[in-house]
């Protein structure tokens, strides 16, 4: 018995089973995304680049209360704030550097008016020293550009938050 | 009169089967290694003092960094050291919901091990095998959390929001087209618990199809019996945990042992290797995913059936709801001094440990009553494994080396923390 | 045959007279964890009766670390209790055999501060006290290779202890000019944006 098992030994059995896996899945259905020109699904929730969003009437909703500079673990926010002429207290300067941000979405859920918020865009470089500072500028300008999806997937999520 | 020379090598930091910046000098007679000297640190981020300048919550994303293949067992040891000095206990259906993470993070970072240790020993189809299971892993990660490994998503109290009732859908392209799309699309019809049972439907043939590739190969075999032998008491003397204790024959299993969150209600087995080696792990940790998988449908029935709030509803802790902090007052204040102050521990000691997929996973942290840990120190198990790299590999060839790395499951971002 | 909690803290209540400098054994309200604290004189002796007492069995150590006590309760109102000495080694074992857990806590007096190695008790220890011997700079006594662990060579000073600055003391970059990399005086400034507070119990209620 143990001698035939021994000479059954000598044929690789268990190799060819695993050959004829890979084989069969070489002529499966391939899973592979073609990507850019396709993209896998994103989630309502995803914590992409950070963006600064206005009211509809055109008015900044970031009131400069802070919360999102105390709370964020990284120190990757720096603000500055001044009284308007009307009044009300805005920012003067709203700084996210992008190396120190570990893009744990704790801003957004801090925010009490919806201002700042991680969006859903995942494609983004820099090519200067420099570049990975957003200016309250630029992060209004993504805001404004990209206020429908923002708007979609907070709507989308609402019931969870 | 032959000459005797030995060579001291460098391996690393630099390697592809160093699984990340492990440096070793080596001590070689010919092939045979008579030394091995570990050199870690080179990811050392110095957590733990980082944490001591944050407030309690600000730490959570910096757990996931830890090892980075098992982000939400990281978070889970730490919200437990919170939650067991607040004394706090988190509604049942975060439990469950944790509980179930845990599992799916059990067979992401099991899915990762296999395909990087198969890698190593030279069977390449492994690694494209298990990453196509993580992909819908990694979407359920997602679909909770918004990121795809650093979820930062337990919070001490609970969880930070209850599972989607919808999942995103892949939409038509040049590439594929709407009939081929719907196809893609069959388990996105429903919401996350109808996405994960039905993975956990497809993965135990997953992990045939592993098997039929390695359990009995040959050449895999020559490369794992009997390499990296470690004896139960000399495991237990080593600090090993997870695993690595129980593929030397040990059962022991903080799930079944000191039960935390929901798993004495739970039915799951525990695999216990015979011989201590490299093979015996592979052996354990295969059906460590099966059992994971297991779990998982049992926290997916139960979840079904059993709606309910997935936070405490205590403010000094847990953020109020969004909608309540814009129309009440009293939340508002919560609400500001929660993500400003945040909350204070009382003052003591507390150590909390889980079954991390690599092992024991605790937290020790020490509170002078303040909203800021005094200490924390994080007991990693692979910190603890490597330890022992040295003892593992005396003996060997330097290319079994390689096969105990890849069987000690290790990730420099616990090691060096 | 398991032992409750209080049965072993009973168990090491009774040998604290075989150890001159006394055994205190206390079980906390808040997490009912074991805390054991026991003198640097006696360490070995007693750990050696935790491992292989029957009743004990404390077979694996499971964690090591030093704590630094300097700045403990430093915001709070309370008076801070006298502690024997600044530095603490703190030992977490495991019994199999009851499934109990222990913390061992031993002062370490002196600078540097000086301890003697559990690595012959438990083998586990070994990379935990270079660890500690790193971070907090706690010499462990009769250590068979007590070298730098997790800093990087040639790194000065203890960065664990409470009076070594969170941003460091140097950084490095590489200079073009002399072709390798130099290290200078930090030059980032420290950020504290929330405050360290200690409240009484209560507050906000």
């Amino acid at each position: 018995m143990n001698l035939i098992r021994s000479l059954a030994n000598l044929v690789p059995f268990e190799l060819a089973r695993g050959l004829a896996l890979t084989g069969r899945k070489m002529f499966a259905r391939k899973i592979t995304i073609q990507y850019p020109e396709e993209k896998t699904p994103k989630s309502p929730r995803f914590r992409g680049l950070h963006a600064l969003r206005r009211y509809a009437n055109g008015e900044e909703r970031c009131i400069a209360c802070k919360l999102c500079e105390a709370v964020c673990p990284a120190l990757a926010i720096t603000i500055e704030s001044e009284q308007r002429a009307d009044g009300s207290r805005r920012t003067t300067r709203y700084e996210i550097d992008l190396f120190k941000c570990i893009f744990c979405g704790f801003c957004e859920e801090s925010c009490p008016v919806d201002s700042i918020v991680e969006t859903d865009i995942l494609e983004y470089h820099f090519e200067n020293r420099g570049e990975n500072i957003l200016s309250k500028e630029q992060l209004l300008a993504i805001g404004d550009k990209h206020e429908a999806s923002i708007a979609a997937a907070r709507a989308r999520d609402a019931a969870y938050r | 009169m032959t000459e005797i020379r030995n060579y001291t090598m460098n391996f690393g930091p630099q390697h592809p089967a160093a699984h990340g910046v492990l440096r070793l000098v080596l001590e070689l007679d010919g092939e045979v290694i008579q030394r091995a000297d570990p050199h870690v640190g080179l990811l050392h981020r110095a957590t733990e003092k980082l944490a001591e300048s944050k407030p309690y919550n600000q730490s959570i994303g910096y757990m996931d960094r830890l090892d980075y293949v098992s982000m939400m067992c990281n978070e889970h040891g730490y919200v437990l050291a919170i939650e067991k000095l607040l004394g706090l206990e988190p509604p049942v259906r975060a439990q469950y919901i944790r509980v179930m993470f845990d599992e799916i993070t059990r067979i992401l970072n099991h899915l990762l091990w296999i395909g990087a240790h198969a890698l190593d020993v030279g069977a390449m189809t492994m690694f494209l095998y298990a990453f196509r299971e993580r992909e819908d892993l990694m979407d359920c990660y997602e679909a909770v959390s918004g990121t795809r490994m650093h979820a930062t998503y337990y919070r001490p109290g609970g969880v930070y929001r209850d599972l989607p009732e919808s999942m995103s859908r892949y939409e038509p392209s040049k590439w594929h087209n709407e009939k081929e799309v719907e196809r893609m699309n069959a388990d996105r019809q429903g919401s996350l618990l109808d996405f994960i049972e039905a993975f956990s439907d497809r993965f135990p043939g997953y992990v045939d199809e592993y098997e039929t590739l390695l359990t009995d190969n040959r050449i895999w075999k020559q490369r794992t019996v009997g390499i990296g032998v470690v004896e139960p008491e000399r495991a237990i003397a080593l600090g090993f945990t997870g695993p690595m204790l129980r593929g030397s024959g040990v059962e022991w299993d903080l799930r079944r042992k000191q039960p935390y969150e929901v798993y004495d209600r739970l039915d799951f087995d525990i695999p216990v290797g015979a011989t201590g080696d490299c093979y015996d792990r592979y052996l354990v940790r295969m059906e460590e995913m099966r059992q994971s998988n297991h779990i998982i449908r049992q926290c997916v029935a139960w979840l079904r059936a059993n709606p309910g709030p997935v936070m405490v509803d205590n403010h000094k802790v847990a953020p109020p709801h969004r909608e309540t902090m814009k129309r009440d007052m009293e939340s508002l204040i919560h609400h500001f001094k929660l993500f400003t102050e945040g909350y204070c521990l009382p003052a003591g000691e507390a150590y909390a440990a889980v079954e991390h997929p690599k092992g024991e996973f605790g937290c020790y942290l020490v509170s002078d009553g303040a909203n800021k840990p005094y200490r924390l120190k994080i007991r990693a198990p692979g910190f603890v494994h490597i330890s022992a790299m040295d003892e593992m590999v005396r003996g060997h060839m330097l290319a079994d080396l390689v096969a105990v790395i890849g069987s000690q499951d290790i990730v420099f971002g616990e090691v060096d923390r | 045959m398991t032992r409750t909690v209080t049965e072993i803290a009973d168990r090491l209540k009774q040998l604290s007279g075989e150890f001159p400098g006394g055994v205190d054994a206390q079980v906390s309200g808040l997490t009912g964890e074991l805390t054991v604290e026991v003198g640097a004189a006696d360490l070995i002796a007693f750990v050696l009766r935790l491992r292989d007492d029957p009743e004990l069995r404390f077979s694996q150590l499971t964690d090591l670390c030093g704590v630094d006590y300097l700045e403990y309760g430093a915001e709070g109102e309370a008076p801070v209790p006298e502690r024997p000495a600044r530095f603490a080694v703190v030992y977490h074992l495991l019994s199999m055999k009851h499934n109990q857990r222990l913390r061992l806590r031993a002062y370490v007096a002196g600078e540097p501060p000086l301890i003697a190695t559990v690595t012959d008790v438990w083998p586990s220890a070994n990379w935990f006290e270079r660890e500690a011997f790193d971070l907090f700079g706690i010499v462990f006594d009769g250590h068979p290779d007590l070298r730098r662990l997790l800093t990087d060579y040639g790194f000065i000073g203890h960065p664990f202890r409470k009076d070594f600055p969170l941003i460091g003391k140097v950084e490095m970059r590489y200079d073009p000019e002399k072709k390798r990399v130099v290290y200078e005086p930090v030059s980032i400034e420290p950020r504290v944006l929330v405050p360290r507070v200690i409240r009484e119990e209560g507050y906000g209620d």
